[in-house]
């Protein structure tokens, strides 16, 4: 007998040991059981009958589960570019007021704030309405941070492969990877707070769905949700689903917690529609020509020609 | 040539919300923008800076007192104002247009662009935006 597999597990029950090899015998295969006592059992199907059982099985499956990654042919088509609809408003359904956009003096949302996170938040839109409160990206070179990677200027391009899902903003640095090979998020030990945080993902039927933690949040003040002022703490588990629509728009469900700053979890939808067949994207460069620096004091400048402030007031 | 600055900011307040530029802007605030007002000027086109984060249109205004001064207007982003018709080429050196601007709130010489009707009448932008 040609054995040319090796096989899988071992089964301990009492004294009795079980060991299943998966075999391959000239055009057959094999499950051979092989006890701790007694003589070797073999149990074999011809390979035909084996690969179309398990062709069967794969066209019926309804959907995967968690932890399975899923091959290219399943996977939805979310080729193209897409703009985010609306302006950078993080949730404009609490938006005050209605037609307020982020950076305008005295805009705000309605996060369910606990009382201490409500009073950062005051203060900040309280900046804002002086002129002082810096955008962290007016630095040019860090990521805009999660959630912000959701809700981004200019357009998107979202690539899905089997094993990984990128949300590439134009805007940016700003590249979201979520991971869809099956892995988890590493060990609290193995983790450190950063831009974007670390996201796995599995799919459900044609909706993805992205677990997310470990985001920056608003340490250092480097990372803000939008120019609103909006902040969450690095606490932050963030769950989006994300589905295309119809084939001109993909929309993401975000339900955030925040164990340090939400009373409740807070829901918001982005959607993102999909423009002409030929749009191009292009480099993003924010340190080309950056003529609004930020002072130490969060004023914004703006500089002329020669570099020089034009403001009155450059602190 | 002679160029006029046409109307001034303090006779064209209007409704902030209606007019706001701050949506042009990606990459910062424009809390130094009065975005509740629009004024327009009519200026020769000295340069433009087609960079990122920002374009910034250089242009030539001569004051109440005939002295010209160097305005400095910013724009969106070179990327999103591309895919709506915007080129490098779009404002020419020496060419005459009247530009409407949010201006800053502390009265310098910048602003943020609004809308532009160039010579030949044709307009880019919210020239909707009425001073």
């Amino acid at each position: 007998m040609l054995i040319d597999a090796i096989a899988m597990c071992f089964l301990q029950r009492k004294a009795w040991g079980i060991a299943l090899l998966a075999v391959r015998e000239n055009d057959k295969l094999c499950l051979q059981t092989r006890f701790a006592k007694g003589h070797p059992m073999t149990y074999c199907m011809i390979r035909s009958a084996v690969l179309g059982a398990l062709a069967i099985s794969i066209a019926f499956t309804p959907r995967l589960a968690s932890g399975q990654q899923r091959a290219s042919g399943a996977l939805p088509d979310w080729s193209g570019v897409w703009q985010m609809v609306g302006p950078t408003v993080f949730d404009t359904s609490t938006v005050e007021p209605p037609n307020g956009r982020a950076g305008d003096p005295g805009v705000r949302e309605r996060p369910p704030y606990n009382d201490e996170w409500e009073a950062r938040y005051r203060k900040n839109v309280d900046s804002i309405q002086k002129g002082v409160f810096p955008d962290p990206v007016n630095l040019c070179g860090t990521p805009h941070g999660f959630p912000r990677v959701l809700n981004l200027p200019d357009v998107y391009e979202f690539v899905v492969r089997p094993e990984q899902v990128w949300i590439i903003g134009e805007n940016g640095p700003n590249i979201l990877r979520i991971y869809t090979d099956g892995r988890k998020h590493p060990a609290p030990e193995d983790l450190w707070p950063t831009y974007t945080g670390d996201s796995v993902g599995h799919w459900e039927n044609d909706t993805l769905v992205v677990d997310t933690i470990s985001a920056k949040g608003a340490i250092d003040g480097d990372v803000i949700v939008d120019r609103t002022g909006l902040i969450l703490s690095e606490a932050m588990h963030v769950v989006t689903r994300m589905k295309k629509v119809d084939d001109s728009t993909i929309e993401a469900q975000i339900v955030i917690e925040d164990s340090k700053a939400l009373k409740s979890p807070w829901r918001v939808t982005k959607r993102y529609r999909r423009l002409p067949a030929d749009t191009r994207v292009y480099d993003y460069s924010c340190a080309e020509n950056n003529r609004n620096p930020v002072t130490p004091s969060g004023r914004t400048l703006t500089l002329g020609p020669d570099g020089k402030p034009i403001d009155r007031v450059v602190d | 040539m002679i160029f006029k600055r046409v109307v001034f900011a303090g006779l064209f307040l209007v409704a902030a919300g209606t007019l706001c530029g701050s949506s042009l802007l990606g990459h910062h605030a424009a809390t130094m923008f009065d975005t509740t007002k629009v004024i327009e000027i009519t200026a020769k086109v000295k340069e433009l800076q087609w960079t990122n984060p920002h374009i910034w249109i250089q242009i030539e205004v001569q004051n109440a007192d005939g002295v010209r001064q160097e305005w400095s207007i910013e724009g969106g982003g070179p990327n999103s104002l591309s895919r709506q018709g915007w080129r490098p080429t779009t404002f020419k050196p020496g060419e005459t247009v009247t530009l409407r601007i949010n201006p800053m709130r502390d009265g310098t010489n910048a602003g943020l662009f609004v809308g532009v009707k160039f010579s030949d009448g044709k307009t880019l932008g919210r020239w909707d935006a009425q001073p």
